[in-house]
């Protein structure tokens, strides 16, 4: 094991209910406003959850098919904060002359047809929720998110990143973000924070490879490659293939990631590490999806994505809980005893996740 | 006054760090207005962020608040940027 800042308390970065619950009353609006949409929010998705999961049969059918195409609207922040800024192309639109505005709109899209097409998923809450995008975010903003709404892209401040548009994957990666928020929502803290990171970087990498049409061994594994500016001694932020290996500049330093549980990293910083350690799942996915060969988001996707919005994995799930629904899903789709289940275990097993 | 800005987390997940020391600095009592702004609206433990959305430590002479996007006050958004682009 290697511990970074071990020095460092360690604190959960989610806030507790009862402490969400007191703020919510407090006099100030800008505690109790916050925390009161957290909550609104909160309880809003888990009933859709429970309704999603215990009465999926049951479900009475809905009002109106969600439909086939996107619903995309992307905004302009133009170098401010407040969101989601002022709105500059909404879906149908021609292109407009913001290459950053057009590549943040075909990203959605590349996102939603791998969705829609592989797993019949309708958009990120699987009712065809409209996709939002901000771009521009902020000077130099060098960092992409997910605000539990909409995504937001920075332009990168030009000296270490570049327009985080730029990647495809990092698009799909934000927006499959909102997927794990409706589906498994993974507490983004520790294990289940790092398997959370690790299903946005394996969704956003099959997003990649399906709007290229590659297979998994022509794919290039990597995430956030062509986001690192002229000069910084990198591929790309990450690789699945070779965790640890994406870059090593003098600046940016050396890229962290293990790709075992042998280097797992105990730290409290990065909401306990969830962009370090997602390196293991990344790697197992990419040992599984390599071994069946063939395109990765066909067989290797559909069992993760059947894991992810199966309703079976828990929200604080570890790395080896995920692991064992992996393989019990393997042997529900493809059959006990064949190629995919015995795959599945073995990339587990090459990457030091015992399954229980 | 020593002032300290840590920011972890984010897409890339790299950490950067910086301080500023004012002592001797001419425009010191407009960083000591903009870091005491900054830590009035920190909080005391780590809020929940979003994912990917960076979280900040900042450290004013020990005393430490933590904040995250995209829930910044203006000041610790002015504060922390300029720590970060001219602090050491
Ligand atoms: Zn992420």
């Amino acid at each position: 094991m290697t511990t970074h800042g071990g020095s460092e308390p360690v604190f959960c970065t989610v806030v507790p209910p009862h402490v969400l619950d007191r703020l919510a009353r407090n006099d100030d609006p800008a505690l109790s406003g916050p925390a009161r949409r957290t909550l609104l929010r909160d309880s809003e998705l888990r009933a859709r959850r429970r309704v999603t999961t215990e009465f999926r049969l049951a479900a009475a059918p809905a009002a109106k098919a969600p439909s086939d195409q996107p619903l995309r609207t992307i905004y302009d922040c133009a170098h401010g904060t407040d969101l989601p800024g002022a709105k500059v192309r909404s879906e149908g639109q021609d292109p407009g002359r913001d290459a950053t505005v057009n590549r943040a709109y075909s990203g959605l899209g590349a996102t939603f047809d791998l969705y829609l097409k592989a797993y019949q998923r309708h958009s990120i809450d699987g009712d065809g929720l409209p996709l939002d995008a901000s771009v521009h975010y902020d000077e130099g903003y060098n960092n992409a998110f997910w605000n539990g709404e909409q995504m937001v892209f920075g332009d990168g401040d030009g000296e270490i990143f570049v327009d985080f548009t730029n990647s495809v994957d990092v698009i799909g990666h934000e927006l499959t973000h909102g997927v794990t928020q409706y589906t498994a929502n993974l507490t983004y803290y520790g294990q289940p924070g790092a398997l959370n990171e690790s299903m946005s970087d394996v969704f956003g990498s099959l997003i990649k490879q399906y709007s290229l049409g590659q297979t998994a061994a022509e794919a290039d594994w990597l995430i956030g490659a062509g986001l690192l500016a002229p000069g910084v001694t990198g591929a790309a932020l990450r690789s699945m293939k070779a965790p640890g290996t994406a870059y090593d500049d003098d600046v940016l330093g050396k890229d962290p990631q293990p790709s075992t549980m042998d280097d797992y990293v105990r730290t409290g910083r990065d909401n306990g590490g969830v962009h370090i350690n997602s390196g293991i799942p990344n790697h197992a996915f990419y040992l599984f999806a390599t071994a069946l060969g063939g395109h990765a988001w066909e067989k290797a996707g559909q069992i993760w994505y059947d894991v992810l919005t199966g309703g079976e994995l828990q929200e604080k799930a570890f790395f080896t809980d995920f692991a064992g629904l992996t393989v019990k899903a393997a042997r529900e789709r493809f059959g006990d005893g064949g190629d995919e289940s015995q795959a599945v275990k073995k990339a587990w097993e090459q990457v030091g996740v015992r399954i229980l | 006054m020593r002032i300290q800005v840590r920011r972890t987390g984010g897409f890339a997940g790299i950490e950067r760090r910086a301080e500023v020391d004012t002592a001797g600095r001419p425009d010191a009592d407009e960083w000591h207005a903009l870091a005491e702004r900054a830590v009035a609206g920190g909080r005391g433990a780590r809020p929940s962020g979003v994912p990917d959305g960076f979280s900040y430590e900042i450290t004013v002479d020990g005393e430490r608040v933590y904040a995250a996007d995209p829930r910044l006050t203006a000041e610790q958004r002015t504060l922390i940027s300029r720590v970060l682009k001219e602090g050491a």
